[in-house]
């Protein structure tokens, strides 16, 4: 059985809190304002009140319980890290305890996260999959940009759309569906296209911006801005079984008009060209997962180059730019 | 004489109907005319597609020269999304 930190605070006159940790991890975190008490592994068995166990991540605690059938117990979701957090003031983030773990991304990097703003253009097949990710992710606020209605034909690759929503605003639908996965994120929404002319005011303040547009015009328009405020562009596109994943303009990194100069031409929608339904997803992830690494700081990341991806042979190419 | 290895992306997949192929170049060929070959091969079906070229995974002008065994890969952008 699994405990948040804000559980515990409500319920912790209730519950015995025993701490498993070796000295020095309680050294490093030590559970502030609750009244715990050191036990071996072994004694636990031997302990029936209701009681809640703390190690570090958590981690360790919901094996124990697992493994030796305890009843009567909980652990506590992201351990004396979470709870350390939490007693500092700070919102519970124990929900993304798994993410938290990782020593890459830790609770700083979670902070960042969630004072994160980014924009996506498009929610269509890569902004669909894009924002959902970042949100149960916990990203802090979420900037969705688009005039298209749902369509019959654009079910089978836009997840947070079903057929009663044909006809309806994507970014009314986007916004309804969303913020359900994550009731606390701030999610806004412009039911307009990009153009040069609202780009700056759109996009203004985003800590990332997130191209999944489909027609390159946009994303020149968006290529542009992104130079202009210096704010990172996460491109992604797709035709058939092949999809594209770039980060440009980080610190006068190449950029989309480095990529294809001048006018491009040739480019074909997935309405002309065809795709298969789970291509956007896989590729929306990606732009959602170097999103991520922009916002913690996490290298490498796709800057300066581009990642090509066959759905067919499965096969990734990465080339320099 | 060389050869080089052509890797075919997207577009110039579906015109040529190979992921791969082996060119014959004569020596001092640059990667404009080994693009005009391609587009030949692909019978019209490549000419309104814009292509950038890489070779050996790094993206480089037209202008290059190109060596024995040189991996090259068109790249047309793609729209979709």
């Amino acid at each position: 059985m699994i405990i948040t930190p804000k559980e515990l605070n409500d319920q912790k006159d209730d519950l015995l809190i025993i701490d498993i940790r070796p000295s020095d991890q309680r050294t490093e975190f030590p559970l502030v304002e609750l009244n715990s008490f050191v036990c071996g592994n072994e004694e636990l068995t031997d302990i029936k009140e209701k009681k809640v166990l703390v190690c570090q991540y958590g981690i360790v605690t919901e094996g124990l319980i697992i493994e030796n059938d305890l009843q009567n117990t909980f652990s506590l979701l992201g351990g004396a890290v979470a709870w350390n957090d939490f007693s500092d003031g700070y919102r519970d983030l124990s929900q993304w305890s798994r993410q938290t773990v990782l020593p890459e991304v830790g609770i700083d990097g979670q902070k960042k996260i969630s004072k994160a703003k980014v924009t996506i253009v498009g929610m269509g097949g890569l902004g669909c999959p894009a924002a959902q990710s970042l949100l149960i992710s916990g990203i802090g606020s979420l900037h969705l940009i688009d005039k298209d209605t749902v369509s019959l034909s654009n079910l089978h690759r836009q997840p947070l759309f079903t057929p009663k929503d044909i006809d309806c605003k994507k970014v009314d639908v986007a916004k309804k569906r969303l913020s359900v996965l994550n009731p606390n994120a701030n999610i806004d929404i412009t039911d307009m296209f990009l153009n040069n002319k609202n780009a700056k005011e759109l996009v203004y303040g985003s800590d990332v911006i997130i191209d999944a547009t489909d027609n390159i015009e946009s994303r020149q328009v968006i290529d542009q801005i992104s130079k202009k405020l210096d704010i990172p562009m996460v491109y992604g596109g797709l035709y058939r079984f092949e999809g594209q994943v770039s980060v440009f303009n980080v610190n006068g990194s190449p950029g989309y008009i480095e990529l294809f100069p001048d006018t491009p031409s040739g480019g074909i929608t997935c309405e002309d060209s065809g795709v298969l339904g789970m291509l956007p997803g896989i590729i929306g992830n990606i732009q959602a997962l170097e999103t991520l690494k922009l916002i913690i700081g996490i290298d490498p990341t796709l800057v300066g180059k581009i990642l090509i991806y066959d759905a067919m042979n499965h096969k990734m190419r990465t080339i320099q730019l | 004489m060389m050869k080089v290895n052509v890797k075919c992306f997207s577009q110039v997949q579906y015109a040529l109907g190979q992921t791969e192929l082996l060119v014959e170049l004569e020596n001092g060929s640059k990667a404009s005319d080994l693009e005009k070959l391609i587009r030949i091969r692909a019978k019209g079906k490549l000419d309104d597609v814009s292509l950038r070229v890489a070779i050996n995974k790094n993206y480089v002008n037209e202008d290059t020269e190109l060596k024995d065994s040189d991996e090259v890969a068109f790249i047309p952008p793609v729209q979709g999304g």
